[in-house]
């Protein structure tokens, strides 16, 4: 019984040891939004950030990622839809908020006040995810008219953020856990409940990968207590709402 | 023996580099079809991102040549105490990268810059960063052609009777037009290409901003076809200007005046 | 006749150069290089700011109020190296100061059939003219040449000079010429000035500046011989030179000390033998070199350089390596003071 035991034990050791350096050598490529977060949970593997769609054409491409991480389950849908990818799962879920620079010239307090005249919006472009749900928000809330104030529409959520903070746009859709990582810069208005859109997060293995176990075991890291932890404490959402 | 090896080492290596520099281009045409390429071109984000390339690269190329050609014939023409530096300053955006001559741009333009404008965002802003990366590249070259002008003939025209102004329209200019058009040639080519810099400062907008750079980058995410029917229509203006380029330097006239010292006999 | 004057300072690079100069007819300056000969054409034509006085007669180009630019000064200025615009045809050329006599000027050049060449395609010779031409297509009230004839070869050379001397006795207009070759100035010129390191030596005729050169680089610029020596006796109105060549010579001119004898070459004759004239000074050497200059030949004789005629030459056979006996009057010697 004691050398079962130890013996156990001594596997979940090594094995705990096997996933820990395999996953240092993973290469990732993730959202903008996990920009913060991933690095956090496995601090030895390549990363890439960048909007989700521009890295899943990447991939099409041959591009050498072990895993994707999407701020949607669109796209990496698509991918396993395509043969790139395995069955994606969901790992964690967001909140999309309204964002002003904290000095908030335009004294926008709601997104209804999108609509006036001469405010400069900054959202993603179709196809970024957080562009996608920027669009279903403003559908549910029947705002669609405040898109006539958009002036850029950027190719990730980080230079989203980046353009309010700097005060040059006079407001931005965001997640809240970019908002967090500038807290000094701007101002967070949440979505009405009503509008609110359903921000899951999806991952995958990339088949064509050459380190399949280094990317398995990174995928089993995130969806761990420890990476979900982590995850938390940056902001975003439970996995099961 | 050894001279035959030596022989098919060049012989590969400038295989290897002309290949190199070739088959990229060519593969872009390859990889889709005529046809589809061509349809291609007629979606309206690619026709709409043509329209703000041409006129944002027409209007900062404008802007170049009005305000980059005093300044490099000053420079070429006048030494004095700062002049160095004052050179150094206008070739620096050529070493920023692009993104930071964005924030550059930004920092200073900004709503919360030095200026306080509300240009960001603009097209203006598009013309503003093709022009800042761009000129170095025009008044770099316009310095050198400007100084390749021999002096005494300035001289002789003032002489003769000619003030500044038609000395320099009726002698420097003809004889260091083709420096001037190389010069504006990279120019153009430059701020046709011109990304980082656009995309911080100008934003992304179909229709506005976003100039055919920008519109390879976004069709890459969504649709490849789109993205190398763009990058073809890329090279295909490329190219015509290097062919345009080539032909106005071949009209050059010589710039030597007396290129013997002791002739043939009268 | 109209009247240049010029009178001013312009400081360079090593030196200042001072000039006070009226041209009315044909003057030329000369001197070594880097004497400012240059700077002296682009004082007056106004592409550079001295500080002083240029007038054309009644028109005031420089004084202390005024500085007119060149485009407005009647200036034809011909430079070095000509600086044809090469992207220019001839007839264009010289159509740039002025289209009125453009037809006429390229008449009197001979260059009308070269109307449609480029500066590129023509000879040293042939530049020249439409430099000319060009400079009086502007109908220019003063001349200025800027070593006419130093961008041609020998064989050019004596050819142009005579054409530009009887060019420029046809014009008419003050023309101030610069050159290094004393020679040039003496074909082209009425009056000489010698310009060193921005100085005004002498000016005069150029047989004034040979026969009374005012100081030793004069005298040496100018062509006359200069022999040094020391003098070691003064009697009966001769004074005696021993040369530090080691021969004793005579001059009537009274000096003391270190000197400089001066002997002008067309003075000094050569013989085989003892000449029978009463020419007292007698000269025993090598022929080192023989030279044509035009139709005479310098002889050089141990240290003094002789001028005589072809045909002289030819006569006595003279030869390089032969020995002769070169001849001057003490009358025809002179004595410049030298430094210790």
């Amino acid at each position: 019984m004691r050398v079962a035991l130890a013996a156990l034990l001594a596997f979940v050791v090594v094995g705990a040891a096997a996933a820990q350096s395999h996953t240092t050598r993973a290469t990732v490529y993730a959202a903008a939004s996990l920009t913060d977060a991933f690095p956090a949970i496995a601090p030895q593997a390549h990363f890439s950030f960048a909007g989700s769609n521009a890295l899943a054409a990447q991939i099409r491409q041959g591009a050498p990622a072990d895993v994707f991480a999407s701020a949607n389950m669109k796209i990496p849908l698509g991918l396993y839809g395509d043969g790139f990818c395995s069955k994606p799962a969901v790992f964690t879920r967001n909140a999309l908020v309204l964002i002003v620079p904290r000095k908030n010239r335009k004294h926008i307090d709601s997104v209804g006040d999108l609509k006036r005249k001469g405010i400069k919006l900054v959202i993603a472009a179709k196809g970024v995810p957080v562009g996608d749900y920027t669009l279903q928000v403003l559908e549910k809330l029947k705002l669609t008219s405040v898109l006539k104030n958009v002036v850029s529409r950027e190719t990730d959520v980080r230079e989203v953020l980046a353009k309010v903070a700097l005060d040059e746009a006079d407001a931005g859709f965001v997640y809240a856990t970019d908002a967090k990582t500038v807290p000094k810069k701007v101002r967070v208005i949440s979505i009405p409940p009503r509008g609110r859109a359903n921000v899951e997060y999806g991952i995958c293995v990339v088949l064509a990968s050459h380190d399949k176990p280094a990317g398995q075991a990174f995928v089993r890291r995130i969806l761990g207590p420890a990476g979900q932890r982590i995850l938390r404490s940056y902001g975003f959402l439970p996995r099961k709402p | 023996m050894r001279r035959l090896l030596l022989g098919t080492a060049v012989a590969a290596a400038a295989t290897a580099a002309l290949a190199f520099l070739v088959l990229p281009v060519a593969a872009i045409f390859l990889r889709v079809p005529p046809g589809k390429l061509i349809h291609q071109l007629s979606s309206p984000l690619v026709t709409d991102a043509l329209i703000v390339s041409i006129k944002t690269s027409a209007i900062a190329q404008a802007l170049i040549l009005l305000f980059g050609t005093p300044l490099a014939y000053v420079l070429a023409t006048r030494r004095f105490r700062g002049h160095s530096l004052l050179v150094t300053l206008v070739e620096l955006p050529l070493v920023l990268p692009p993104a930071v001559a964005g924030l550059g741009l930004l920092a200073l333009f900004g709503r919360s810059g030095l200026l306080g404008t509300s240009i960001p965002f603009t097209q203006t802003a598009v013309v503003l960063a093709v022009a800042f990366v761009a000129s170095p590249l025009y008044i770099r070259q316009a310095i050198a052609a400007f100084e390749a002008v021999d002096p005494n003939l300035v001289a002789a025209s003032r002489t003769l009777g000619a003030g500044p102004v038609r000395t320099f329209f009726r002698v420097v200019l003809p004889l260091s037009r083709g420096g001037l058009a190389a010069g504006e040639a990279l120019a153009f080519a430059r701020g046709l290409g011109e990304f980082g810099a656009t995309i911080m400062f100008a934003g992304s907008l179909q229709g506005v901003t976003q100039t055919l750079p920008l519109a390879v980058y976004q069709a890459f995410a969504i649709n490849l076809d789109t993205a190398l029917a763009i990058g073809a229509l890329l090279v295909v203006v490329s190219a015509v200007l290097l062919v345009v380029l080539k032909l106005v330097l071949s009209w050059q006239p010589s710039r030597r005046t007396s290129s013997f010292l002791f002739a043939r006999s009268t | 006749m109209a009247t240049l004057s010029a009178d001013f300072e312009l400081p360079l690079r090593s030196f200042d150069l001072r000039l006070a100069l009226d041209v009315e007819r044909t003057v030329a300056l000369v001197g070594p290089s880097g004497a400012g000969k240059s700077s002296v054409l682009r004082a007056i034509a106004g592409l550079v700011r001295p500080s002083g006085r240029i007038a054309l007669d009644g028109e005031v180009w420089l004084d202390e109020s005024t500085f007119r630019l060149p485009e407005d000064r009647r200036v034809g200025l011909v430079f070095q190296e000509y600086a044809l615009f090469p992207h220019l045809t001839v007839e264009r050329n010289v159509a740039f100061g002025g289209k009125a006599r453009v037809g006429e000027l390229l008449e009197r050049f001979r260059i009308s059939h070269l109307a449609h060449a480029r500066p590129g395609e023509l000879s040293g010779g042939e530049r020249q003219r439409v430099a000319l031409a060009r400079a009086l297509a502007r109908d220019p009230g003063v001349l200025l040449l800027d070593e006419p004839l130093s961008a041609l070869d020998a064989h050019t050379k004596d050819t142009v000079r005579l054409e530009l001397q009887e060019l420029l006795q046809s014009f008419d207009l003050p023309t101030l010429i610069v050159t290094h070759d004393y020679e040039d100035a003496a074909a082209l010129a009425g009056t000489v000035g010698v310009l060193v390191e921005g100085e005004l030596r002498q000016l005069g005729s150029p047989a004034d500046l040979v026969s009374q050169p005012s100081d030793p680089f004069v005298a040496s610029f100018t062509g006359a011989n200069l022999l040094r020596g020391h003098v070691t006796s003064v009697e009966d109105g001769l004074t005696g030179v021993r040369l530090d060549t080691g021969e004793i010579v005579y001059s009537t001119d009274p000096a003391l000390g270190e000197v400089g004898v001066v002997v002008y070459p067309w003075d000094v004759s050569i013989g085989r033998v003892h000449a029978d004239d009463s020419a007292l000074n007698l000269i025993h050497g090598e022929i080192g070199s023989l030279s044509r200059v035009g139709n005479r030949v310098r002889v050089r004789v141990g240290p003094v350089t002789a001028e005589v005629t072809t045909a002289s030459a030819e006569r006595l056979e003279l030869a390089q390596g032969g020995v002769a006996v070169a001849s001057f009057k003490a009358t025809g010697t002179r004595l410049v003071p030298l430094a210790g």
